[in-house]
């Protein structure tokens, strides 16, 4: 299941990120790795973009990107 | 001179740390090739600093990332200063790993110190230190604690040598680096409490409420357009024309009593005229950069960019273009120097050229002088109708634009929400002197030159001073006026007009003055019909907006793109006002 399967609120483990190079880069490197707890915090208004939170910080995200980033299956 | 590199994360306080070190000892230019802000500062001669700009990462392909390498490289830095947020060292110690691969003794600013106590969040400095073969300052910028020791370690030439390659562990694995970060940093950090909801949390709750993120959004750009163009910014306008650019021509009169009427006609018609009436546009633009600087300070922005990104991106930009664009209304020239805030190259460029459609100020005249002669009792209609035709074929243009030039892959959209933060007053104030100057300094060169020019060609022919009726502006005026023939309006007068507009857009409502002389209503009224009123104010709204925002695009954007900016437009202009002509001449006869 991908990050946009979760609900406000809701938290989940990375389990990898596929796509466009340049975004799986940049999450890579903001730290966005295996294994890595992240969050949904909130939905934009109309629905996309997203705001998800990881290693203490919080990152908006277009639901198109996001949905490259594969979560562990609980 | 020593070379020092600052580097570090967006948002963890560079700007203020490099503001506090070198004072007003900064140059501001761009790097070659790049719309990137390049700034260099001195302190005290014996140490030169090169902000560089935010990054996470020195291996994520953008712009800001390559400029940083290549200076590293090749740029003859003796030490880099990485600046770090002290509450978030997780992820900013990614670049600090990065940046060991350059083999440059490197100083750790360890910044928002404040914030880290407020969180419980307790450092083992030199330890720290040690792990990573770097040395350790703790500061708070903002608060000007910690910053005196920066410098004088950096004066002092004091700091560590590249200690042997084994003191790191940068790999090219993004998972290996994070794990040795992590074992640091839990050797390192011990964190007294947990946090449980953030105020930051609570007001992100109300801001980004499905309801009432709009309202709110709207209720401060009303806020901000209020303290610009009627409560604060426009008065200190207009007091400074009244008071100040008129008590100069006064004075200049006064003094030029006795010397020769074209060099007093020079000095007050062409250079304070001209300078003058840009000059006056200062207040208004200081004042709309305080608020948008507070909006940036605060941390409101990019919630703005957030819920603006689903609209924006139907004409193929992001949501943080949205900005540029409200204030365009007020001002295209700043409008256009906040575009410098978009992260990638083409957002900044379809921004620019996009935003000078927007209705701005100094239009207005115009609507209003045309609106009272031809459409008495309907002026707010006429006026309201160009502003929503600016804002329609500026959407247009967008899906044109980003269908064909600009038809590249849309870039993965990611931004950082900062924390909320109450702005701080003195770097509030740098903000907007900077943006002010820098509107000062590159206008006035041009406005300048502009003004010498108009002037000239307004009171001379070959035979010397002359009257306007027969100047090189008459002649120019006649040269050009067949192209506007098609649209009802093809006297030399209005094509001098709107050459003489290209200085500013009210230049047209007083070159109208000016050679039409006083009867001016009347006169106007009997060279145009309505419907070409309409379509001539048409043209004002959609060509090239003025001689300011012709500068500005060249200094952010390149001569290229100057001249496709003012191609495009006066080509839209003619093509949008003659449809408009014809087609109401059409269907009202
Ligand atoms: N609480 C606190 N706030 C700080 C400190 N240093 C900077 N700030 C604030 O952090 C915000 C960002 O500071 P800047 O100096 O603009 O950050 P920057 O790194 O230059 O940001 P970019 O230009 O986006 O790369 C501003 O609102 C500062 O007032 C600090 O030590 N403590």
């Amino acid at each position: 299941m991908s990050i946009c399967d979760l609900k406000p609120g809701q938290c989940g483990y990375i389990q990898s990120i596929s796509g466009n190079k340049k975004l799986v880069k940049r999450l890579m490197a903001l730290g966005c790795i295996e294994g890595t707890p992240v969050k949904v915090k909130l939905y934009a208004p109309l629905g996309d973009p997203i705001i998800i939170n990881f290693r203490g910080f919080d990152l908006a995200i277009r639901k198109k990107d996001a949905m490259n980033i594969q979560l562990r299956e609980a | 001179m020593i070379t020092a590199a600052l580097l570090g994360n967006p948002n963890v306080g560079k700007t203020t740390l490099f503001n506090y070190l070198t004072g007003s000892n900064q140059y501001i230019g761009n790097w070659p090739g790049v719309t990137v802000e390049k700034k260099e500062g001195y302190i005290e001669n014996r140490v030169k600093i090169v902000d560089l700009p935010g990054i996470y990462a020195l291996d994520t392909f953008s712009n800001e990332e390559k400029i940083s390498k290549e200076f590293l490289e090749k740029g003859n830095v003796d030490v880099i200063v990485n600046i770090v947020d002290a509450s978030s060292l997780n992820r900013n110690l990614y670049l600090t790993l990065q940046l060991k691969q350059f083999n440059k003794p490197i100083v750790l600013v360890l910044n928002m110190m404040d914030v880290a106590n407020a969180k419980g969040i307790k450092i083992n400095y030199e330890k720290l230190a040690t792990k990573l073969g770097v040395t350790v300052i703790p500061i708070s910028a903002s608060k000007g604690i910690g910053v005196e020791e920066v410098k004088k370690l950096l004066e002092s030439g004091n700091f560590f040598s590249p200690v042997n390659e084994n003191d790191y562990h940068y790999t090219d694995d993004e998972k290996e680096n994070y794990r040795f970060i992590e074992e640091v940093l839990a050797e390192v950090i011990v964190k007294e409490k947990i946090e449980s909801t953030t105020i930051g949390e609570k007001i992100d709750l109300i801001v980004l409420n499905k309801y009432l993120a709009y309202p709110l959004f709207l209720l401060i750009l009303y806020i901000i357009f209020m303290f610009t163009f009627s409560w604060v910014g426009q008065p200190l306008s207009d007091a400074l024309d009244e008071y100040i650019i008129s008590g100069i021509v006064a004075l200049l009169e006064n003094l030029l009593q006795n010397s020769s009427p074209w060099f007093s006609s020079l000095i007050i018609d062409g250079i304070v005229g001209g300078v003058g009436s840009v000059l006056v546009f200062l207040p208004i633009v200081m004042a709309l950069f305080l608020g948008i600087s507070f909006l940036e300070d605060s941390g409101y922005m990019a919630r703005a960019a957030f819920i603006m990104d689903k609209i924006m991106r139907k004409i193929g930009l992001s949501g943080k273009a949205f900005i540029p664009f409200i204030i365009g209304f007020g001002c295209t020239v700043p409008a256009i120097m906040s575009a410098r805030t978009l992260e990638s190259e083409k957002d900044r460029k379809l921004t620019a050229l996009l935003v000078p459609l927007m209705s701005c100020n100094a239009r207005l005249p115009v609507y209003a002088l045309f609106a009272t002669i031809f459409f008495p009792g309907n002026e707010s209609a006429i006026t309201f109708s160009l502003y929503l035709l600016g804002v329609a074929i500026a959407i247009l243009i967008g899906l044109l634009f980003k269908n064909t030039i600009f038809k590249k892959d849309e870039e993965p959209f990611i931004i950082e929400l900062p924390e909320y933060k109450v702005p701080e007053l003195r770097n509030l104030m740098l903000n907007t002197w900077e943006k002010g100057k820098g509107f000062l300094k590159k206008a006035g060169t041009i406005i300048f030159a502009m003004s010498v020019i108009v002037w000239f060609l307004s009171n001379f022919n070959f035979n010397g001073m002359t009257d306007m009726e027969s100047s090189f502006l008459a002649h120019l005026g006649g040269v050009i006026a067949p192209v506007f023939k098609p649209m009802g309006y093809g006297t030399w007068q209005s094509a001098v007009a709107l050459l003489t507009g290209l200085m500013a857009k009210e230049v047209v409502v007083s070159t109208m003055g000016v050679v039409y002389g006083l009867d001016l209503h009347n006169i106007l009224a009997q060279q145009f019909t309505p419907i070409a009123a309409y379509s001539f104010l048409v043209y004002v709204l959609l060509y090239t907006p003025c001689i300011s925002v012709i500068a500005v695009m060249r200094k952010e954007f390149g001569n290229k793109m100057m001249a496709f900016s003012v191609f495009y437009q006066l080509l839209l202009a003619w093509i949008v006002s003659f449809i408009v002509f014809n087609v109401s001449s059409l269907i009202l006869g």
